[in-house]
This record gives structure tokens, C-alpha cells and sequence, in this order.
């Protein structure tokens, strides 16, 4: 029941965590350019005026992708405090992505098929190493369950650090920061408009905007798995990821999604292959 | 198990016979409208059957007197048929293999004086599940086949066999393919094997274009390889001291005959590097696609693998079989990428899904046993489907092209909702395809290299379908589009197809834990990893309760609300930098200098230069041969 | 609840040089820079109308592209402002007597507030924008009126109608139809 509570809590505290993880990247940013940057809550601002505006779409099947990309990203984050088998955990993670990919997808716009088929690319990209993080759990902990990870008491850095730097990439990619910021991003239009949510506009890009907190929630929560033991170490290792995915996200160029592949599949996957073959031995 | 009542006798006779007799009779029919109902009786018979016989559930045949001879006159004529078409049109490696078979039967013949055995037909689960799947998905193929063979008579090429042949064939694989998963004796096995065989030589070959007539000449030479194998493998069993049945060879230590009807198992289920046979199989009308590609043919390969599975559990051999399949999946799931044929994605599609299913029985845990059962049941219904919409589309558009099938969505909304129903239900969950692909890398922990080849294979695949499915949904769509306007048989035949896959979405829980676990707790209990895969077991148990139940309630409510959002919504066009034409509302016009309308096009991505055909093909085959190769040194042979 | 949201809190910006000089364009660009930094009133340049709020014209308006303007504002989401940047998108400026120049942006689309000089201050501009922000809630309850408040004094002379041709038939048609209509 105290599990059910905290997977309760989580889902009704996270848009909030996100959104201030959000506001915070915004400030931090600014400060790295010399500028003053938005209110520390302006990503609220945002969502609640997406929310009132005018109820646009180009047609009538986005409504439905956008609002099953939040569903599946609630449900992810749901599972992942219930201690549900992380496997499982990545497909629906999948599936809420492929939503908004689709809904890229159907419109007939070539900015935004453009964005969604990187999108697409993006996610056979970092797939394979988030399933080599869930083995990694699962050779560590003998069980793909979270709850295993829950209830470890040696913390899972120590056993794959390749796989947190493997991990990190996927960050970055998940947080749609430079380099991997092809399929939509905040900062620059010149290339695609706005690529994958171009044409979402007024409840739906909030919905998606919603979304977008959970995900960064999320994706940052699990990189305190991999010292669940001591909160503090945890709370820095967080803080760490978040300040280095800035950094580079302010010093680092676009690049192509060409080099993207080739990145993430050879070092980053190198990295996670090394690190599971090392446990192998173990 | 209890012997058969004499209701199950006839039954199985329905069963086998029933579909062959009729659809002899369709062949002979004068018009076309006995035909049909000749066929809709076959189908209707063998479905009733099929669900009859699984209904009154396990039993054991033990055929009259008599049958035995029956036996060896069926396998004196299947060689005789396959050396006449060998000789007749040429295939000269065919005809070669014919001779070779001959002398096996001649010598087993000499060998053993004039004695045969009779027949034992065995009903458990496994082949109750085939059983179910090839009457009842079999069957939905055929109906189907009726409304399209109608159109694809009056475009065919003047050469093409007539339509009754054609339904002939159709209804005698079912036929053939029941007895083949009913038998548990090796040389009734290989007749069935051999007349699937034959059956879809005359099936791909039925347009006798020059494109069919080698395709079908290559198909007939790689299963014919498979069926000689078969043949040795039998006759080896039966020399190392079988009694002939296949449960018996299951047991026995010897592993040379294994491999040999492992190696026939992979020509039929079209693992690498026996692939090609599938590919070119797409040339024959789709009803024959559709139906090698699901729930027969191809299927057979992959029974006979699983119900030898536990006599290779825990040996040398096993790690090469999962070490192939696992290979075969990721290596066609890369091609599949960069195809732009919609048959040929599919075609690649379904080779990975074997090599899915291989790799499973080469792991042989109870829990990659279940998985592999779970991608059996679910890919036969969801890849009929695709196959079915695909062959409905490209009738209507006139074109097999991805990019050309942008926007049908607008133009065949009742088609490309069903094939849409079909892409998802092989790649997202609740549906059962990615609980199987879940289970499958779950229970590769074990085997790093396997495990590799799954995870890369598994992101590929969200690659082509995503890919496809966004084109078929989007609404932007060539101008000569028509709306479709179906036939009542093939309408229907979708609908019930889209509702089993709906259904068994709903039900993968049900399903999984009532029918398909226990028998593979059951089936695989000799494996050395049994232990560890119940820890694993217990977690997929725990995921078929509540948030199965909850993904299903997620997605139905989220549909709902998406249909009250729309109320209030305001529709405007797509932003092209202000340059939207009034006229070109449906496509990707814009103006551009001196206001001429220009089209963008949108391509999807291919990759062909990673991902190609050729390319891949090329290094991957003779990978794959040295994996098969390994098989024969595992055991010593070489 | 419902009237607490602020929309002025945050207004995205898309900008359209409609036929300007590019005086105007590059200090909307100055005003995003560290020494004016827009994005600290939680203003945000999109490249798209869908996600925008405020619609920054510079320039004056075109046979040509008086069509594309149109467009471009017909495909923002209610509600919605226009903020003319600059003396040709108030008037045509200089331009004003050109064969082919229509006049002001308000020849087109319904402009809220007017920004002066050639071109403006990069501070005239981003309190032009806020004010427009401010009227965003205004035009929430109230969609259908457009309400067009000058700034400051500016001109606003009728630009010699006598002497052009007529519009285009397409132009004129586009400009007539709005764009629900078309989808």
C-alpha cells in the first residue's frame, strides 16, 4: 500500500519536479550566455497559457497522439515507482515517444515528418542502450524487477559505470539538448521550424509540454538509481548529470543525425557492451 | 493421454481430407459461383473442425491396418511428383534431389523387408494451437481469397493457372498442414512436409510468369534441400534404433538426425541463409503471401523446431540454434529498414520473427519457450492482417510502394485503420508480439551474444514499422486516389482478422497464463536454466494482472477522451511558411517564384547505403552458413 | 481560476518581414541579445504561427505578400495580437508611393498596437510587445474584436488607393477567405 502511495505521489509531483527542473535549465542557461533568463517558474507560465488557447489541429488524429504520448509517460513513471519489470517500463517509454512520432507523422507537413522520422532515429538510437541498462540491472540484481534495485544495498555505479556514461548520451538525447537537439528544439528554428511538434499548437503542444516535464523527471530519476542507498550522493549525482547536460548543451553545436547513429552506436553502445561483458566475468 | 473416440477419428479425417476433397472440387467446378461455395464449405468445415477437435481437447489416434502401405504409396508418389517436376521444367538440382530421395526410399524399403508402420496421430497442446491457428487464420486467407481472386483474374497475365487450381492448392495446404502438426510419426511427417512443399511450388508459381516460375523454382529447390534432410534425418533416427515417431526421436541421445531436421526446419522457416525463398514467394497472388507467411509453411519449420526443442535443450546444439535465429532476426530486421516495397518489409519481417521463434527454442528456459509460443499465436494472426491490407491496397492504388501509400488514410479509411490496428499490435503493447519480443530478451540474459543480436534487432523493428505506419496515417495523398469499394469477402475477412487481433490484444493475459505458460513450464522443465527462468516467469506472471489491465484501460480512455476533445476543435491548414495553395489542400504544395505551385516531397528514410539488401545479404549469408556449420561441429561430424 | 491565467506572462513571438529593409528585423534580433534579453519577460521568438501569441510585422505590405501575412496570421491560435515594427509596417514608410506597395500591415490583418521609428528602439519594441501581451487576455473573452491602440503618435496617412492597379484576383480572394474555411 506505502508503494502504491509514493506511485500516487509521484505521478501528481512530478509535472511539478519536471517543470521546475525546466525553469531552472532556463535560468542556468541564460546565466551561461550572460543574460538575465525567464522566472524560475515561467515553463508554468507557459503550460497554463497553452492550456486556454484556441483548440487548433491540422487533423482530428492528434488530439489522440498527444494525449496517449502523456498517458504512456504517466504510466511509465507510475510503473517505475510500483517496481514493475524495467523492460516492460522501456516499451511503454517506447510507445509514449512513437505517439508523438506519429502524431509528427500525420500531418502533412515536411518540417514535421522531417522531425518525426529523427525522432525515430533518435529512439533506435539510444533503444539498444537503455535495454543493456536494464540488463546490466539484471545481471547485478538477478531479477529485471526494479523493486530488485530498490532493495539492493551496493549501489549499481559501482558495477556499470560504463553504462551511467552510456546512460548520460541518452540524457542528453532525452533532455533535447546539443548535440542531439534534431528533432524539435527550443533554441533553433532555422532548420526544421519546430520539426516534430510543429503542428501542435494551443492545448495539445501543453499537453505535450506536460509530457515533457514527466520526462525529464523521469529520465533524471533514473540516473539516481544508480545510487539509490544514500539520497545525498544520489541528489548530487542528479545535480551533476543536469549541469553537465547544460554545459554541453552551450557548447556543443547540432549535428547530424548521421553522426548521432554512429555516436551512440559505437561509443555509447561500446561503452554499455564493455561494461556488460565486464559483468559477465563477474 | 487417452485414445481417440471415434467423433475425434472423424474429426481429424475433416480435418485433412475435408479441405483437399473440396478443393478438388473447386477445381473441377464450371462456375465460378459453385466454386465459391465449394470453398466457403472447405473453410467453414475446417474451421468448425479445427475449433471441435481443440474443444474436446488431448488424444491419441492409432490409424487402422492398412494405412501404413497407404504411406508408403503417398511417399512413392510425392518423389514421383517431385523428380516429374524437376525433369518436366528443367530444375535440374530439384530433379537431382529427387533421385536421391528415390534411392532413400528404395533402400529403407530393402533395409527393413516390406513392413511399415502405421500412422499415430497425437493431439496435445502445442498442436492443438497450431491446429487452432492454421483453421481458423488459414481459413480467414482463403475467404479472402475468393473477393480478391475475382479482381485478380481479370488483371492477371494471360499465362496465369486457373483460378480453381489455385483455390485447390489453397485449401489442400490447410489440409496438409493439419496432418502435419496432428502426426507424431517421423515418415508421415515428411509426406505432409513434402506435399506443403509442392503445394506452394504450384501456389507461387501461379501467375507462370517468368518472375513466378523462377521464384517458385527457387522455392521448390530450397525446401526440396529441406525435405532430403528431413528424409535423412528420418531414416538416420530410424537406423539408430527409433521406433519412428517423433516423440521417440525427441528422447533418444542421438543428435546427428536432430540436426538434420533442424537443418529442414530452417529451410521451411526461411531462416538466413535460406531466405530467399520467402522473398521471391511475394510474387504469387496475396492470398498465397498471406497465408505462407502466417499461419502455414513457415510455420510448420518453426512447430517442428519447438516440439524438438526439448530434445536439444541444455546441449551444444542449442546455443548454435539460438545463436542462428538471433542472427537471423537482427540481420533481416536491418534490411527491412531499408525496403520500400511494402511485401518485402513484411516478407523480412516475418523472417525475423522466425529467427525470433528459432532463437527462443535455442534458449529453451520455459520462459523463452513461452515467448517463442506467444510470437507463434500472435504473428500468425497480426501478420495475416498486414498481408491481407497490404494485398487490398495494392489493389486499389495499383502500387506496393511505402511512398506511394501516403494518405491512404483519407481515401481507404476502413482499410488503413485495420492495417494500422495491425502495425501497432506488432510493435506496442498490451499486444501479444512485444510480450513475446520482451520475454525473448529477458530470458537471453544468459547468452551475451544472442542478447546483443536481440536488442539490436528489437530497435530496428520499432524503426520500419513506425516509419510505415506514420506514412499510411498521414493526410497528405495522390490526387487519383479513388475510394475503395471492397468485396463482401474481403471485407469481412479483414474485419474478423483486426477483431481476433483486437481480442487476443485484450486477452494476451488470459491467453498467455491459461494456455501458453503451462505448457511450456511443462515442455521445458528439462532445461538447466529452468530455475532461474522461474524468477523471470514470475515477473511476466505478475505484469499479465494489473498493468496489462491498465494499459488496456489507459489507451481505451485516452481514445475516448481524444473523441470529446474534437468537439471543440478548429481545423487549419498545415504551416508551409504562408505559402499554402487553396488547391493543394492534400498534398505538400506550396508557392514558390512567381507563384507557381511546387510539391514538396517527403521521402521516408531508407538508409540504403547501411542497410541494403545486397550489401547485407552478402557478408550475412555466408555468416550464416558458417553458423549452421558450427551445428555439424558441435556434434563432432566435422 | 479561469481568468487567473496570465497569458502576458508568457508571449511567444513569431516575426514576419513582411518587405522591410531589415533595420527593424535586426534590432528584434538586438532585443534577444544579453543586453536586452527578451526571454526575461518570459518572451519566447518561435519560429511558427501555431505556437505563437503575438505577431511582429516589419515592413510595409505587398501585392506580393499580403496573401503570405494573411496566412501566416490566420494560422495563430485565438488569441492573438499583431504588433506593427517600425514606420512601413504602420504605414509603408517610404515605400509608401511604390507601385506595388498595398500601405501599412493594417491593410491586412487587425493591428493592436503601433511600434515607431526607422527603425524602432530595441526598448520601444519590447514595450510594444508587452503591451500587446497585456491586451492577450482582453482578446481571450472577447475574440471577434479586434482592438487597434496606437502608442505613440504616429501618422497614419491613406495611401493613395486611386492610382493602383486592383488586387490579383487569387490575392484578393485569399484575403477575403479565412483559413478555417480552406482546411
Amino acid at each position: 500500500m506505502n508503494k502504491l502511495t509514493l506511485a500516487i505521489g509521484a505521478v501528481v509531483l512530478a509535472p511539478f519536479i519536471g517543470g521546475l527542473i525546466q525553469g531552472f535549465d532556463r535560468v542556468l542557461t541564460a546565466r551561461m550566455q550572460g543574460r538575465k533568463g525567464p522566472p524560475l517558474l515561467q515553463p508554468f507560465y507557459d503550460i497554463l497559457k497553452l492550456l486556454r488557447k484556441e483548440r487548433v489541429v491540422v487533423n482530428s488524429q492528434q488530439i489522440l497522439y498527444a494525449y496517449m504520448h502523456l498517458a504512456m509517460m504517466v504510466l511509465a513513471l507510475f510503473m517505475l515507482f510500483m517496481g514493475q519489470d524495467a523492460l516492460m517500463l522501456l516499451f511503454i517509454l517506447a510507445f509514449s515517444t512513437l505517439s508523438l512520432v506519429l502524431g509528427g507523422m500525420s500531418v502533412r507537413s515536411p518540417y514535421s515528418r522531417i522531425g518525426a522520422q529523427r525522432e525515430i532515429m533518435m529512439m533506435v538510437a539510444y533503444e539498444p542502450i537503455l535495454i543493456l541498462m536494464v540488463i546490466g540491472m539484471y545481471l547485478v540484481n538477478g531479477n529485471f524487477r526494479l523493486q530488485a534495485v530498490f532493495e539492493a544495498e551496493r549501489p549499481l555505479l559501482l558495477s556499470m559505470p560504463l553504462l551511467f556514461l552510456a546512460y548520460l548520451t541518452v540524457v542528453m538525447i532525452k533532455f533535447q539538448k546539443s548535440p542531439f537537439d534534431l528533432a524539435t528544439s527550443h533554441h533553433a528554428h532555422q532548420e526544421i521550424v519546430k520539426g516534430l511538434t510543429l503542428e501542435f499548437a494551443g492545448p495539445c503542444l501543453g499537453v505535450i509540454e506536460i509530457a515533457h516535464c514527466y520526462e525529464v523527471a523521469f529520465f533524471l530519476g533514473l540516473v539516481g538509481l544508480f545510487w539509490l542507498s544514500n539520497f545525498w550522493i544520489a541528489a548530487v549525482l542528479m545535480g551533476g548529470v543536469f549541469v553537465l547536460s547544460l554545459l554541453l548543451d552551450n557548447l556543443c553545436a547540432r549535428l547530424t543525425t548521421i553522426w548521432m547513429f554512429r555516436f551512440m552506436w559505437s561509443v555509447a553502445l561500446g561503452l554499455a557492451l564493455t561494461n556488460i561483458v565486464w559483468l559477465y566475468w563477474h | 493421454m487417452p485414445s481417440a473416440a471415434p467423433t475425434q477419428l472423424w474429426l481429424v479425417v475433416a480435418l485433412i481430407c475435408g479441405p483437399i476433397i473440396f478443393g478438388l472440387l473447386a477445381w473441377l467446378a464450371q462456375s465460378e459461383r459453385t466454386r465459391n461455395i465449394l470453398v466457403i464449405t472447405a473453410t467453414c468445415l475446417t474451421a468448425l473442425a479445427g475449433v471441435a477437435l481443440a474443444v474436446q481437447g488431448p488424444f491419441m489416434l492409432q490409424a487402422g491396418p492398412g494405412t501404413g502401405h497407404l504411406g508408403d504409396l503417398l511417399e512413392a508418389v510425392m518423389v514421383a511428383v517431385v523428380l516429374g517436376i524437376g525433369y518436366k521444367q528443367k530444375i535440374w538440382p530439384v530433379f537431382a534431389m529427387g533421385i536421391v530421395q528415390a534411392g532413400l526410399v528404395v533402400f529403407e524399403h530393402l533395409g527393413k523387408g516390406a513392413e511399415s508402420a502405421n500412422p499415430t496421430f497425437i493431439l496435445d497442446s502445442l498442436s492443438t494451437i497450431l491446429v487452432l491457428i492454421i483453421s481458423i487464420v488459414g481459413s480467414v486467407i482463403v475467404v479472402y481469397g475468393i473477393g480478391y481472386m475475382h479482381v485478380h483474374e481479370h488483371h492477371a497475365p494471360p499465362t496465369t493457372a486457373s483460378t480453381g487450381r489455385f483455390f485447390f492448392f489453397l485449401t489442400g495446404f490447410l489440409g496438409l498442414m493439419n496432418g502435419l502438426v496432428l502426426t507424431d510419426s517421423l515418415k508421415w511427417l515428411a509426406i505432409f512436409w513434402e506435399g506443403t512443399t509442392l503445394c506452394s511450388f504450384f501456389l507461387i508459381g501461379h501467375d507462370r510468369t517468368p518472375e513466378a516460375r523462377r521464384n517458385a523454382a527457387r522455392a521448390l529447390i530450397i525446401n526440396v534441400f529441406g525435405g532430403m534432410s528431413l528424409g535423412f534425418g528420418v531414416a538416420l533416427a530410424q537406423h539408430e534404433g527409433g521406433n519412428g515417431s517423433i516423440s521417440n526421436m525427441v528422447q533418444s541421445a542421438a543428435l546427428l538426425p536432430l540436426v538434420l531436421v533442424v537443418l529442414a526446419t530452417f529451410t521451411k522457416s526461411a531462416q538466413m541463409p535460406f531466405q530467399s525463398w520467402l522473398l521471391g514467394a511475394m510474387v504469387a497472388p496475396t492470398p498465397v503471401s498471406a497465408l505462407l507467411h502466417s499461419s502455414t509453411m513457415v510455420k510448420a519449420g518453426s512447430y517442428l523446431l519447438l516440439r524438438l526443442a526439448p530434445g536439444f535443450v541444455g546441449t551444444n546444439l542449442a546455443t548454435v540454434i539460438a545463436l542462428s535465429g538471433a542472427f537471423t532476426f537482427a540481420v533481416t530486421s536491418a534490411i527491412a529498414i531499408s525496403q520500400s516495397n511494402a511485401k518485402k518489409v513484411l516478407a523480412y519481417s516475418t523472417i525475423a520473427n522466425l529467427g525470433l521463434i528459432v532463437a527462443c527454442a535455442g534458449i529453451g528456459t520455459p520462459m523463452a519457450y513461452s515467448a517463442a509460443l506467444v510470437i507463434l499465436v500472435y504473428h500468425a494472426i497480426s501478420k495475416a492482417l498486414l498481408f491481407l491490407c497490404v494485398g487490398t491496397i495494392e489493389q486499389q492504388i495499383g502500387s506496393r510502394d511505402i511512398d506511394d501509400m501516403s494518405g491512404i488514410m483519407l481515401k481507404m479509411p476502413y482499410t488503413t485503420t485495420i492495417a494500422a490496428v495491425g502495425m501497432v499490435s506488432m510493435m506496442l503493447p498490451p499486444f501479444g508480439m512485444l510480450v513475446g519480443k520482451w520475454m525473448a530478451i529477458a530470458s537471453s540474459g544468459h547468452a551475451p551474444i544472442v542478447l546483443l543480436l536481440l536488442v539490436i534487432g528489437s530497435a530496428l523493428t520499432i524503426f520500419f514499422w513506425a516509419k510505415w505506419l506514420g506514412r499510411i496515417i498521414t493526410t497528405a495523398y495522390h490526387d487519383h486516389y479513388t475510394v475503395e469499394n471492397l468485396p463482401f469477402s474481403m471485407k469481412g475477412a479483414l474485419s474478423l482478422l483486426v477483431l481476433m487481433v483486437i481480442a487476443g490484444g485484450a486477452m494476451t493475459g488470459v491467453i498467455y497464463r491459461n494456455y501458453l505458460s503451462p505448457l511450456a513450464k511443462v515442455t521445458m522443465s528439462g532445461s538447466p536454466l529452468a530455475n532461474d527462468s522461474s524468477v523471470l516467469l514470475k515477473s511476466v506472471d505478475e505484469f499479465m494482472g494489473w498493468p496489462l489491465i491498465t494499459i488496456i484501460v489507459v489507451v481505451a480512455g485516452v481514445v475516448l477522451m481524444a473523441l470529446l476533445g474534437l468537439r471543440n476543435s478548429h481545423t487549419r491548414l498545415p504551416f508551409l511558411c504562408g505559402e499554402n495553395t487553396p488547391s493543394g489542400t492534400r498534398t505538400f504544395v506550396f508557392r514558390s517564384l512567381m507563384d507557381q505551385p511546387v510539391t514538396a516531397h517527403v521521402s521516408s528514410f531508407y538508409f540504403a547505403p547501411w542497410f541494403g539488401e545486397i550489401g547485407i545479404t552478402k557478408w550475412a549469408n555466408p555468416v550464416a552458413v558458417l553458423i549452421l556449420l558450427t551445428l555439424f561441429v558441435r556434434i563432432g561430424l566435422i | 481560476m479561469k481568468d487567473k491565467v496570465r497569458f502576458d506572462k508568457s508571449p511567444w513571438v513569431v516575426h514576419f518581414n513582411c518587405n522591410s529593409c531589415n533595420g527593424c528585423d535586426i534590432e528584434l534580433l538586438a532585443c534577444l541579445s544579453p543586453l536586452y534579453d527578451l526571454e526575461r519577460f518570459g518572451i519566447v521568438h518561435v519560429g511558427n504561427p501555431k505556437h505563437a501569441d503575438v505577431l511582429v510585422v516589419t515592413g510595409s505590405v505587398n501585392y506580393r505578400n499580403a496573401r503570405v501575412l494573411k496566412n501566416v496570421y490566420d494560422q495563430m491560435p485565438h488569441p492573438k495580437v499583431v504588433v506593427a515594427m517600425g514606420v512601413c509596417a504602420a504605414t509603408g514608410g517610404v515605400f509608401r508611393e511604390c507601385y506595388n506597395v498595398l500601405g501599412g500591415v493594417e491593410k491586412v490583418v487587425p493591428v493592436d498596437v503601433f511600434v515607431p521609428g526607422c527603425p524602432s528602439r530595441p526598448e520601444a519594441m519590447m514595450d510594444g510587445i508587452l503591451q500587446a501581451a497585456a491586451k492577450l487576455d482582453e482578446k481571450r473573452r472577447n475574440p471577434d474584436v479586434p482592438v487597434a491602440v496606437s502608442t505613440d503618435t504616429v501618422v497614419r496617412l491613406p495611401a493613395p488607393e486611386a492610382a493602383r492597379p486592383a488586387l490579383p484576383a487569387d490575392t484578393a480572394s485569399a484575403l477575403a477567405t479565412p483559413m478555417e474555411k480552406i482546411a
